[in-house]
């Protein structure tokens, strides 16, 4: 299974330093949360695991490979067999929702793709949207698009950022249980970006905490609610 | 009375005033070749030489929307996607072509050839006519593609690099959305393009507008150049047709009062190659132009900078007052039907000045001619009200939709909120909407006001006697005068043209610092 590690990572935009000597090895086959405030650098990490980004300093490997080094990119995003699921979706307006799924193996010139988008569509229950656009579905459906858009090209890492903020629960659990069906299918790493720490102890075996560019804190659930961090205390709000 | 009443009325008016003035003369101009006993007009739409000089017109607009379309987006895609150092610089300089009327560079291309080439036919050929129309119009398409690349949303590229290359992400994701644009350029300057007067007419080379002009005003032939007219206006209608939803909603400059949401790729190798690029295309559009009047004006035993200027000076003058006059009454019509369609989803007048802005000049001059050429009608036609009509009939359209498009981008909820608390709505437009678009505002005067000023194809038609304005003064001479004054003259106006846009930059930095809010 593969293995992502950052290793010293300093980045910042502009003048704006958002993470400072940040180092870590996720956990594999498993799902880790990055939880903190909104600022931290959460999404920074899913942005420069992705190759969307490249860090000023440090390194980025997977599978023990570099994949970006002080601001070189050796792996562009689309070599890297990552899914990566977007706060705003970012599901192609053009396209129907069978082309959103469809065009990354359209593009890895896939057999089977029809099969393929049926399996994943059914999987998530939307079959019957297929030929809608983006702008005809609901919220709900339109994360369940954009996730199965990620997962049907089997990544070896799926990278989320926020993507089930503004929906209610019932409908959270419901995509939350398809994620992790597909999970145990394909033994993929997930990474969890949220700022409400009740989701990050339902959805992570593991938790990173995350606050101004580095880490407070990392382990399972239990080992964060006994954590001795104040800033850790505080955020959870014990 | 009933405030009902008061807000029909306070828009009935100006709509009837709008269509009484501008649009019936072209009603009346369709309806006069429909009801016109002389079949021989008609006959002439099935005469072989009529329909090649269309189709030659038509293929030589196309070729030069297409280049122009081509160029545009090239450049727009690497000024407004790629992280190039002094990319401002260059939007402004290489926007600089289509704010100096075509009339000026035609005169420098064909001074340039007939210095390469000598008097040969191939100086006076179609090929001069399309590179300038390209040169000339391609930072339109530069524009409005930069404006939609702006506009693609980061996460759609983003979620496309996860897939594919960059290349495969710009050809499937980014080409399809910005889609309109491209047809919207391509339309905007083939229309242009078709409807041009000034640039065939200085080549010497014969295309519809010049032989409708030619017909009027040298043959008298008025029957022939009526049905001329109707048939050109025709071909507009249908190519307005075929694009209606995207042209009525053509962005022009797009003065934002959001950032770009759009991502920006960096590009540190190959910066020599993008400078290279741009500074090729600078001297190619703007610097051999410049050069070629210059060395052309210089040419010759007898210098005629002192000649030109006193011909151009008083012209210059009226050109300007009368341009400033012409940019204030369109903006405040642009205001006017951009606001009943963005706030009151009233299209209506934004048809009619589409309907105006698409018709050729020469056939609007004709129009207009015929419907005010009467003794009542004189305090018009014989004064620069008939100019001031054109250019709100030319420009109008553009205006409304600078302005229309910042209207757009204001949340109708800042209004709303002071709706609530009691706010007549008289006021929420004056101290709410109103100072959020004075950037736009401002930015619709200056390009309106470039355009007046060299405006030609209609001018030259309707001009009143006494009155004498740049542009036309510098066509009539070129015709008897030696090629050194015409030089000359085209020099003085371009140099003048550039003046007045430095100008406007400088006034345009501090209205947008003061008054750009987000």
């Amino acid at each position: 299974m593969p293995e992502i590690t950052l290793e010293h990572i300093t980045h910042h935009y502009g003048d704006k330093e958002v993470l400072k000597d940040f180092s870590f090895s996720f956990v594999q086959g498993k799902t880790t949360c990055l939880l903190g405030p909104s600022g931290c650098g959460k999404t920074t990490v899913l942005r420069l695991i992705s190759g969307l980004e490249t860090p000023v300093s440090g390194i980025v490997k997977i599978d023990g490979a570099t994949v970006s080094k002080n601001g070189e990119i050796a792996v562009p995003p689309h070599k890297r067999n990552i899914g990566f699921v977007f706060q705003d979706l970012s599901l192609w307006p053009h396209f129907t929702v069978y082309d959103n799924i469809a065009f990354g193996l359209k593009e890895k010139r896939e057999r089977n793709i029809k099969e393929k988008v049926s399996d994943i569509l059914d999987l998530f229950g939307i079959s019957d949207k297929a030929q809608k656009y983006p702008h005809q579905l609901s919220g709900g459906q339109k994360q369940m698009v954009a996730i199965a858009r990620s997962l049907v090209l089997q990544p070896q890492v799926l990278l989320m950022d926020e993507p089930l903020a503004n929906i209610d629960t019932h409908l959270k659990e419901d995509i939350l249980g398809h994620l992790k069906t597909v999970q145990k299918q394909q033994l993929f790493a997930m990474l969890y970006v949220t700022h409400d720490h009740k989701e990050a102890f339902h959805t992570g075996d593991h938790i990173l905490v995350m606050n101004a560019g580095k880490i407070e804190a990392a382990g399972t659930k239990e080992e964060i609610c006994n954590s001795t961090s104040n800033y850790v205390k505080s955020f959870l709000k014990f | 009375m009933d405030r009902r009443v008061s807000t029909h009325i306070i828009r009935i008016v100006p709509l009837s005033l709008l269509f009484i003035v501008l649009v019936l003369p072209l009603m009346l101009l369709l309806f006069q070749w429909l009801t016109d006993t002389d079949r021989t007009v008609l006959l002439s739409f099935t005469d072989q030489k009529t329909l090649l000089l269309i189709g030659k017109s038509l293929w030589m607009s196309f070729t030069a929307a297409l280049l122009a379309t081509c160029i545009g987006t090239i450049c727009g895609f690497l000024l407004y996607k790629l992280k190039i150092p002094y990319s401002g610089f260059y939007k402004l300089a290489l926007l600089l072509p289509l704010l100096i009327s075509p009339y000026i560079f035609a005169v420098a291309w064909k001074d340039g050839l007939f210095w390469l080439l000598g008097n040969s036919a191939a100086v006076y050929s179609e090929a001069g006519v399309i590179t300038v129309h390209a040169f000339v119009f391609f930072p339109l398409a530069m524009l409005i593609t930069g404006s939609a690349l702006s506009q693609v949303h980061a996460g759609y590229e983003e979620a496309g690099l996860m897939v594919v290359s960059v290349r495969r992400m710009v050809l499937k994701i980014i080409f399809p959305l910005i889609r309109p644009a491209l047809t919207t350029s391509f339309l905007l300057i083939l229309i242009f393009s078709l409807s041009d007067f000034s640039v065939p007419a200085f080549f010497g080379v014969r295309t519809f507008t010049t032989e409708i002009f030619t017909q009027f005003s040298a043959l008298y032939d008025f029957p022939m150049a009526i049905g001329q007219s109707v048939l050109l206006l025709l071909v507009c209608l249908l190519l307005m047709l075929t694009e209606h939803r995207y042209l009525s909603d053509a962005p022009f400059f797009s003065v934002s009062t959001k950032g770009s949401v759009s991502k920006k790729y960096n590009v540190q190798k190959r910066q020599m190659l993008w400078h290279g690029i741009f500074w090729l295309l600078l001297i190619v559009v703007l610097l051999i132009p410049v050069f070629i009047l210059t060395v052309q004006s210089l040419t010759g035993k007898t210098l005629f900078f002192a000649r030109a200027w006193e011909l151009v000076w008083p012209a210059a003058v009226q050109s300007v007052k009368l341009a400033v006059a012409g940019a204030l009454l369109t903006t405040v019509i642009g205001l006017w039907v951009a606001y009943e369609k963005e706030r009151r989803a009233h299209q209506f007048p934004n048809v009619l000045l589409l309907l105006t802005f698409i018709v050729p000049s020469t056939v609007l001059g004709i129009a207009l001619i015929r419907y005010y050429n009467l003794p009542l009608l004189n305090f018009i036609y014989g004064t620069s009200l008939i100019l001031l009509i054109i250019y709100v009939g030319k420009f109008g359209f553009i205006t409304s939709r600078i302005i229309g498009n910042n209207i757009k981008q204001i949340p109708v909820s800042l209004g709303e909120a002071a709706s609530v608390i009691g706010i007549p709505s008289k006021r929420i437009f004056l101290k709410i909407l109103l100072p959020l678009m004075i950037p736009s505002l401002f930015t619709a005067f200056v390009l309106s006001f470039i355009l007046c000023l060299g405006e030609l194809g209609a001018t030259v038609m309707v001009y009143p006697p006494g009155m004498e304005l740049m542009p036309v003064k510098t066509f009539t001479i070129s015709a008897n005068a030696p090629q050194a004054l015409t030089s000359s003259m085209t020099l003085i106006n371009m140099g003048l043209t550039m003046l007045l846009i430095l100008l406007f930059f400088i006034i345009g930095k501090w209205v947008f610092k003061k008054y750009q809010y987000a």
